[in-house]
């Protein structure tokens, strides 16, 4: 049965940071993206490295709406694993290189100071 | 199959010569000079003088930013425990350049500082760590002298040679006293490369925009081309007792050089003449590093691959510990290899290869 659990505070989470934090036998990193938070495993689908200890950044894109040029995109939504440098997308959880590839993410709710997990 | 039941033996993993380490083991002036350099911010793998990178990559935030290293023999045998791996071949990070060197008495210098350093401050320590006698191109003459030198001593298992920008190639009759110094002192050689923008075959990278682009070509041609060289000339028939082995270059390059040398052989025999059998009948006999392991989206279809270049008794398992393309053992242990191939591949033979002892356990 999925239960919430409380992981952490709000005050810990300010807007552009995140976390690893344990919710059970999970280890779940918490970002908080533009006041939004969410919850990702911690742990990269690629070779099960640490993905929640990397950097958050934005990222290059060249599409066609970008013009087939150089753009700098989702400051601040992408996520990139600390060993092999894979990167998620954070509100979406999908793998940039392979989009087939998405990280399970976990409801997380507010209650008062408190952040929820459903896991 | 639990990694606990395997003998796994590390094929490459990198320590971090400072330059500060280094200056106490080089001769003047050099041990001046090395000096002068640890007084620079080091950057990853790219100091003036030591190890000239000149990356050309854009930077931006994010992405891959992996610059371990590891600065101990104690650190790097916890880490390596913590991986489960039994016994690990020690690779330079600096010295992995040094072919750009230009000046050779600078070069064979740090090469034998590097080597001294080693010996005293990894190998005395540790018996899970095991040397790679690192080689000046440079200076094939004090180079054989220091294989000399250092084999037979604790923990020495190989001979280093180094792939990146380095000329002329190994096939080369300039490197002749090198492999002699190999064979009689049984040690096997190893190349090993790494990315780097240098006028020198094969080498024209300045010609991809991204890091990317130059690593993945940079490694596969560096052996490519090496050991088409080293064909040419027969080192492989010359040097009968000389043992090869490649690493950080993948495998899947390996039954396409077959197959092209062969093809050429048919036609041009006299390019080769020193070859009594087919270039692909000499590449048997090289071993090869796993290590950027091959992702395909079957992971089996790798197995395939193996075949083709008979590689299942040659195959070592190698993670390249602790840079930034690393597999895990885990990961590799994982392909769909049957028990015995799983053996092999992570630890057996490397254990031949090395000359490694295979301790009592559930592990042949």
């Amino acid at each position: 049965m999925p239960e919430d659990v409380a992981v952490a505070t709000v005050s810990e989470l300010p807007e552009g940071t995140h976390k690893v934090v344990r919710a059970g036998r999970r280890e779940l990193g918490l970002f908080n993206v533009g006041g939004t938070l969410y919850a990702l495993p911690n742990l990269c689908p690629h070779q099960r490295g640490p993905l929640c200890e990397g950097r958050v950044s934005g990222t290059v894109e060249c599409t066609e709406e970008t013009g087939w040029r150089l753009s700098w995109r989702h400051e601040g939504e992408i996520l990139t694993c600390p060993w092999h440098a894979q990167e998620f997308h954070i509100p979406t959880g999908t793998c940039l290189a392979f989009p087939q590839i998405r990280l399970k993410s976990f409801p997380v709710r507010v209650e008062g100071d408190a952040v929820l997990v459903t896991v | 199959m639990r990694l606990e039941e395997l003998f796994i033996v590390d094929g490459d993993v990198h320590v971090h010569e400072s330059p500060a380490a280094l200056a106490e083991y080089a001769p003047d002036p050099w041990d001046v000079a090395l000096r002068e350099i640890a007084k620079i911010p080091e950057r990853y793998m790219d100091l003036p003088g030591l190890s000239p990178h000149g990356e050309l990559s854009i930077p931006f935030p994010g992405g891959l930013e992996r610059d371990t290293t590891v600065t101990s023999a104690a650190e790097m045998h916890e880490e390596l425990a913590e991986l489960h791996i039994d016994r690990a071949v020690l690779f330079p990070d600096h010295l992995l350049m040094i072919a750009k060197l230009p000046n050779a008495d600078w070069a064979g210098s740090v090469a034998r500082a590097y080597n001294q350093w080693l010996e005293e401050q990894w190998l005395a320590e540790k018996d899970s760590l095991l040397g790679a006698i690192v080689v000046a191109p440079q200076d094939p003459a004090g180079s054989a002298a220091d294989i000399r030198r250092h084999a037979g001593r604790n923990g020495w298992r190989c001979v280093y040679l180094p792939a990146c920008a380095v000329e002329p190639l190994y096939g080369h009759r300039s490197y002749d006293p090198v492999y002699e110094a190999a064979c009689e002192t049984g040690l096997p050689v190893v190349l090993h490369s790494v990315t780097t923008v240098h006028p020198v075959f094969p080498f024209q990278l300045h010609a991809f925009e991204s890091a990317s682009a130059r690593h993945s070509v940079a490694h596969p041609w560096a052996m490519m081309a090496n050991l088409t060289s080293m064909m040419e000339t027969g080192v492989f028939v010359r040097y009968p007792d000389l043992q090869v082995a490649v690493m950080e270059a993948g495998m899947s390059w390996m039954p396409f050089l077959m197959m092209r040398l062969d093809k050429e052989f048919s036609e041009h025999r006299r390019a080769m003449p020193a070859l009594k059998k087919r270039p692909s009948e000499y590449l048997a006999g090289v071993y090869v590093g796993t290590q950027p392991i091959e992702e395909p989206p079957r992971r089996g279809d790798l197995l395939k691959v193996i075949e083709l270049f008979d590689g299942e008794d040659r195959l070592v398992y190698a993670s390249d510990w602790p840079h930034h393309d690393f597999d895990h053992p885990q990961f590799v242990a994982g392909y769909p290899f049957d028990d015995e191939m799983r053996r092999n591949v992570m630890g057996l033979n490397a254990a031949r290869l090395f000359g490694i002892d295979v301790p009592e356990g559930p592990y042949a």
